[in-house]
C-alpha cells in the first residue's frame, strides 16, 4: 500500500496502557460479532415459546435467525469501534484531535486498512477491496449458472441450490455495482477531484464501508441455510415461503440500506459545501455530476427498499400479512415498493460509470469534453426520470393496467436525455486526436453496448412488445448490456485510469489490453446468444430448457468462460500491478483535474494549501467559442 | 489572424473529409444495421400463431429499423474518429487544433430528433395497446379460467360443461378471454408463440384475450420465478378446428362424469 506515509515507529503503540479505541479492528469486530450471534442463537432457542398450532411454520426459527443475524450485526459494528464516537459525544468528552488523526489512520501504515479508519483515501482502498471480493463471489456463481445452463443433457445442480445460486448471484451483482465506481472512486478520487481535504462527515464514511462488511455475513450465512431462492427481487408471497436463508436476504438489504443512505448524505454534503475555491458548478468535473447523481437518486430509494424488507420480515417471522392476499395484504404492494427503489437503482449503477467515461474521453482525445450543459441534463434529466418509471415492470402484474400507458410514456421519454449522454460522449471523440490506451477502448465499447442495451430497453417499455418479452432471457440480456456492458466497462475503465493515483503505480497497458478483449468479445457472444434464446420463448431464471434453446445456451456459456478468463487477467493484472507495477508520476495521463495535482503518495490532508480554480478541467485545444 | 486567412481555409462543414466519410459509412451501415438485427430477432421469434403475436413482430421490425439510423450514426462517427490519425505511446498526443466546446446546432437537432422518435415509438405502441386490448371486452369471445399452482397450470371451461384439464385446448379463430389466477404463489401465464401474458396473482383474477388464427401445438410456460420446478411449470396448447374442439369437450365431461 503506497500511500502510507510514514512509517509507524515500534514504540508508539506498542506502550502497556493502550486506550480502547486502538485495540479494535476487524479482528474484534469478527470476534465480537460472532460471539454475540451464538450468545443470541442460544437464548433464544432457550426461550422462544414453540410456534403454537395455527402459527406458520417457520415463524419460531425465522424469529432464532433474525434475531441472531441482527446481534451479529450489532456486535461486529460495536467490535470495529463504530460506536466509539457518538458514546464519547454521548458522555460529553469528545475525541480529542490525537485522536481524530488516529482514527484518520496516522502513523498506522497498513493497520489501517484493517480499522474503523477514517481518512477518505483508505475507505475508498477498502471499498475497492470490498468490490472485487463481492465480484469474485457473484463471478463465480455466474459461472455455476452458465455451467449448469450450458449443459443440454441437464442441470448438476439441484432445483434448490441451483435457485438459491441464481438469486444469491443477483443481489451479490447488483451491490458489487452499486458501489464500484461511488464506493472506490467516489470515496478516493472525488474529495480530491473538488480539492477537499477529506469528506464533510469521516465517520459516516467509515460507517457506510464496514456496514457493507457486517451486512455481507448474513448473505453467506443464508447460503448455508437455505439461500436465497426467489431471485433478487424476492417477491412476495414467494420469499414468505422461502427457507431460512431468506432471511440473509432481507438483513442484507436492512445493512446495506442504511449503509447507501449514510454514504449518500456525506457524498452529497462533501460535494455541496466542499468545493474548492473558485469551483463554481460550471467548473466542477462531470464526473462529480455523476457521484452525486448517483447517491442522490439512491437517497429517497434506499429507505423504501429498507422498509420492504422490515415488511418481508414481519411476515415471515411474526405473521402479519402486508403480502398476503388472503389476509387483506397484497403482493403487488411490495412489487411497488421493490421496485419504487429498483428501477432508480439501475441508473445509480448506470450514471456514475458513464460520468467516469466523460471525464476520460477529453483526457484521450486531448479534446475538451463536448457540450458540458448537455451532459449536466442528461444526467438530470435521466434523474428525474428515473423516479416516476418503476411500474414498467408490472406491466403483466395485473396491477392497475390503466396506468401503463403513463409509464410507457415516462420510461420512453428517458431516451432523450440518455441520448444527451450519446452526443456529449460522441461530441468529444469527434476529431479528438485518440490516445490509444485501455480507457479509451472502453469509452467506444460503452457506446457498442450502451447502444444495444438501450434500444432494448426501448423495446422492452413498448407494452405489446412486453407481453412477449417480460420474464424472458431477453429481459436478462438487456440488463447485462446495460449494467455490465456499458456499467462495469466503466468501472474497469475507471479502475486503470485512476490506479495510478490511488496506488502510486501503473495499471500494467498489455494485461488491461487482454483482458479488454477477452471481456468484450466474450459478453458479446454470451448475450447476444441470450437475446435470441428470450426470442425464442427461454424464461429467465430456469434451471431446465427445452430442447430448442440447447445451441443459444452453449453459446451463452462458451462466452460466459471468455468473461471469466478475462476477469482472471484483470484480476491477476490488479495484483500484479499494485505489489510491483511501475512507479507512476504525479500526473501520467496529463489530465487537468485536480486529483492529478496532488503528490504520490498523497498526504493525510490531501493539500497543504487548499487550491483555488480558475477554469473548468476541459481547457484542451484553443478555444473558440 | 486576420478574417480573410480564416476565410480563405474554412470550408463548409458537410465538404469537410471527416464528415463525407462519416456519411458514407452511416449510409452503408444503416441498412446493414437494420436488416440484420431486425432479421435475426424476428426469425428466433418464430412463426405467429395470433394476430397478436403477428403485430408484436411486427412492432419489433419497425422498432429496429427506427433505431437503426441512430446506431448507424453512433457507429458511423466512431469509425470515421478510430480511423483518424490515432497516438500510442506514455506521452499524450498534441492538443486538439481547435477546442470545440458546444454546438447549439448539434444540440436542438439532436434533442429533436431524439424527442421525435421517441414520440414515433409511443404512438406505435399506444396503437397497439388499444388493438390488442379490444379483444378483452369481445361479447363473442368463450372464457376460460386459468388457475397456476406450484408447478401446474389447469384449466377450467366455464362456456363448457364445467370440464377442468391441464391441457388448454381452443379452437382456431375462436376469440378467448383468459381469467387468471393462483393459489399459492405469483406465476405468469405466457402463451409463447401468442404473444400474451399476464401475471397469475393470489387472490386476484388478471385477464388477458386472444385469438388463436393457426391450428398447431404451442407452449404454455411460466414466466415468474414461483419456486422449486418453475421451469417445468410448462404445458402445451393444442389448437384445433371448432369440430374437433366440440369433440374433445364432449369426450371430456363424459370422462369426468364416469370419475365423478
Ligand atoms: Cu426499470
Ligand atoms: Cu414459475
Amino acid at each position: 500500500m503506497t500511500t502510507t506515509l510514514n512509517r509507524p515507529s515500534a514504540s508508539a503503540h506498542s506502550a502497556p496502557k493502550r486506550a480502547l479505541i486502538e485495540r479494535l479492528n476487524i479482528f474484534t469486530a469478527l470476534a465480537l460479532g460472532v460471539i454475540s450471534a451464538v450468545v443470541v442463537w442460544r437464548l433464544a432457542l432457550q426461550f422462544l415459546p414453540q410456534d403454537s398450532e395455527e402459527a406458520i411454520f417457520f415463524n419460531r426459527e425465522d424469529k432464532i435467525t433474525l434475531l441472531s443475524m441482527i446481534a451479529w450485526f450489532i456486535g461486529f459494528m460495536v467490535g470495529i469501534g463504530a460506536l466509539i464516537g457518538p458514546f464519547r459525544w454521548v458522555m460529553g468528552k469528545d475525541l480529542s484531535h490525537d485522536e481524530n488523526m488516529f482514527y484518520a489512520g496516522k502513523d498506522l501504515g497498513v493497520k489501517r486498512y484493517f480499522r474503523y479508519t477514517t481518512d477518505h483515501k483508505v475507505v475508498g482502498i477498502q471499498y475497492l477491496v470490498v468490490t472485487v471480493v463481492i465480484f469474485f463471489i457473484g463471478g463465480v456463481l455466474a459461472m455455476l449458472i452458465r455451467t449448469n445452463l450450458g449443459n443440454p443433457e441437464g442441470g448438476w445442480i439441484h432445483p434448490q441450490a441451483y435457485n438459491a445460486i441464481v438469486g444469491t448471484h443477483g443481489i451479490v451483482m447488483i451491490v458489487a455495482t452499486i458501489i464500484m465506481v461511488t464506493g472506490p472512486f467516489g470515496n478516493f478520487i472525488m474529495p480530491i477531484m473538488i480539492g477537499a481535504r477529506d469528506m464533510a462527515f469521516p465517520r459516516l464514511n467509515a460507517l457506510s464501508l464496514w456496514l457493507i462488511v457486517a451486512a455481507a455475513a448474513p448473505i453467506l450465512w443464508g447460503l448455508a441455510i437455505g439461500g436465497i431462492s426467489t431471485g433478487w427481487t424476492a417477491y412476495n408471497p414467494l420469499a414468505s415461503q422461502a427457507p431460512l436463508g431468506q432471511n440473509g436476504y432481507i438483513m442484507f438489504i436492512c445493512i446495506f440500506a442504511i449503509s447507501t443512505m449514510v454514504a449518500g448524505a456525506n457524498i452529497t454534503t462533501t460535494v455541496i459545501r466542499m468545493r474548492a475555491k473558485g469551483m463554481t458548478w460550471n467548473r466542477t468535473p462531470i464526473f462529480i455530476y455523476g457521484v452525486v447523481a448517483s447517491v442522490a437518486l439512491a437517497l429517497p430509494a434506499f429507505p423504501v427498499f429498507f422498509l420492504s424488507q422490515i415488511m418481508s420480515a414481519m411476515d415471515r417471522a411474526i405473521g402479519t400479512s402486508f403480502y398476503d392476499a388472503q389476509h387483506g395484504g397484497s403482493g403487488w404492494l411490495y412489487e411497488n415498493l421493490f421496485w419504487l427503489m429498483g428501477h432508480p437503482e439501475v441508473y445509480v449503477i448506470l450514471i456514475p460509470a458513464v460520468a467516469a467515461l466523460m471525464e476520460m474521453a477529453p483526457v484521450f482525445t486531448r479534446n475538451p469534453l463536448f457540450s458540458f450543459n448537455l451532459a449536466v441534463i442528461g444526467i438530470a434529466g435521466i434523474s428525474g426520470l428515473s423516479a416516476l418509471v418503476w411500474a414498467h415492470h408490472m406491466y403483466m402484474s395485473g396491477w392497475a393496467p390503466l396506468l401503463n400507458i403513463p409509464f410507457m410514456l415516462t420510461t420512453e421519454l428517458i431516451s432523450i436525455p440518455t441520448g444527451m449522454l450519446f452526443l456529449v460522449l460522441i461530441g468529444t471523440l469527434w476529431r479528438g486526436r485518440l490516445w490509444v490506451t485501455m480507457p479509451m477502448a472502453s469509452v467506444f465499447a460503452l457506446l457498442w453496448n450502451f447502444m444495444i442495451g438501450g434500444v432494448t430497453g426501448i423495446y422492452l417499455s413498448d407494452i405489446p412488445a412486453d407481453a412477449f418479452l417480460h420474464g424472458s432471457m431477453y429481459v436478462t440480456a438487456h440488463f447485462h448490456y446495460t449494467l455490465m456492458g456499458a456499467g462495469l466497462t466503466g468501472a474497469i475503465a475507471a479502475l486503470v485510469f485512476w490506479f495510478p493515483k490511488m496506488t502510486g503505480r501503473i495499471f500494467d497497458a498489455k494485461l488491461s489490453w487482454i483482458s479488454f478483449w477477452m471481456v468484450q468479445i466474450g459478453f458479446q457472444i454470451a448475450f447476444i446468444g441470450m437475446f435470441l434464446v428470450g426470442l425464442a420463448g427461454q424464461p429467465r431464471r430456469v434451471e431446465g430448457y427445452a430442447e430448442t434453446f440447447n445451441t443459444g445456451n452453449m453459446v451463452t456459456t462458451g462466452g460466459a468462460y471468455l468473461i471469466m478468463a478475462g476477469m482472471l487477467v484483470l484480476l491477476y493484472a490488479l495484483i500484479h500491478s499494485w505489489m510491483n507495477g511501475e512507479k507512476a508520476s504525479m500526473n501520467p495521463w496529463h489530465s487537468k483535474t485536480l486529483e492529478w495535482t496532488v503528490a504520490n503518495p498523497i498526504p493525510l490532508e490531501n493539500f497543504d494549501v487548499l487550491p483555488t480554480v480558475t477554469t473548468d478541467a476541459y481547457g484542451y485545444g484553443k478555444e473558440i467559442r | 489572424m486576420s478574417l480573410n486567412e480564416t476565410g480563405a481555409k474554412q470550408t463548409t462543414w458537410w465538404k469537410k473529409k471527416d464528415v463525407k466519410q462519416t456519411a458514407l459509412i452511416w449510409v452503408i451501415v444503416t441498412p446493414i444495421i437494420g436488416y440484420v438485427a431486425t432479421e435475426v430477432q424476428v426469425r428466433s421469434m418464430g412463426a405467429p400463431a395470433s394476430e397478436i403475436m403477428a403485430s408484436t413482430i411486427n412492432l419489433m421490425r419497425i422498432f429496429t429499423w427506427a433505431a437503426a439510423p441512430v446506431a448507424g450514426l453512433v457507429f458511423a462517427m466512431s469509425a470515421t474518429v478510430l480511423l483518424s490519425k490515432s497516438f500510442y505511446g506514455d506521452t499524450p498526443p498534441p492538443e486538439a487544433e481547435i477546442g470545440y466546446r458546444n454546438s447549439p446546432r448539434a444540440n436542438a437537432l439532436w434533442v429533436a430528433v431524439s424527442a421525435l422518435l421517441c414520440l414515433f415509438a409511443l404512438v406505435v405502441g399506444m396503437v397497439a395497446v388499444q388493438k390488442d386490448s379490444a379483444s378483452l371486452t369481445d361479447a363473442t369471445a368463450m372464457e376460460i379460467k386459468v388457475t397456476g399452482q406450484q408447478w401446474v397450470w389447469s384449466y377450467d371451461y366455464t362456456g363448457g360443461s364445467g370440464v377442468r384439464s391441464d391441457v388448454l385446448y381452443l379452437p382456431v379463430n375462436k376469440p378467448v378471454v383468459f381469467h387468471v389466477t393462483s393459489v399459492d404463489v405469483k406465476h405468469s401465464f405466457w402463451i409463447v408463440q401468442m404473444g400474451i401474458k399476464i401475471d397469475a396473482n393470489p387472490g386476484y383474477i388478471t385477464e388477458t384475450a386472444v385469438t388463436p388464427n393457426k391450428i398447431g401445438v404451442f407452449d404454455v410456460r411460466c414466466a415468474e420465478l414461483c419456486g422449486l420446478l418453475h421451469a417445468y411449470m410448462q404445458n402445451k396448447v393444442h389448437v384445433v378446428s371448432q369440430a374437433d374442439y366440440d369433440a374433445w369437450i364432449k369426450a371430456q365431461s363424459k370422462l369426468e362424469a364416469a370419475t365423478a
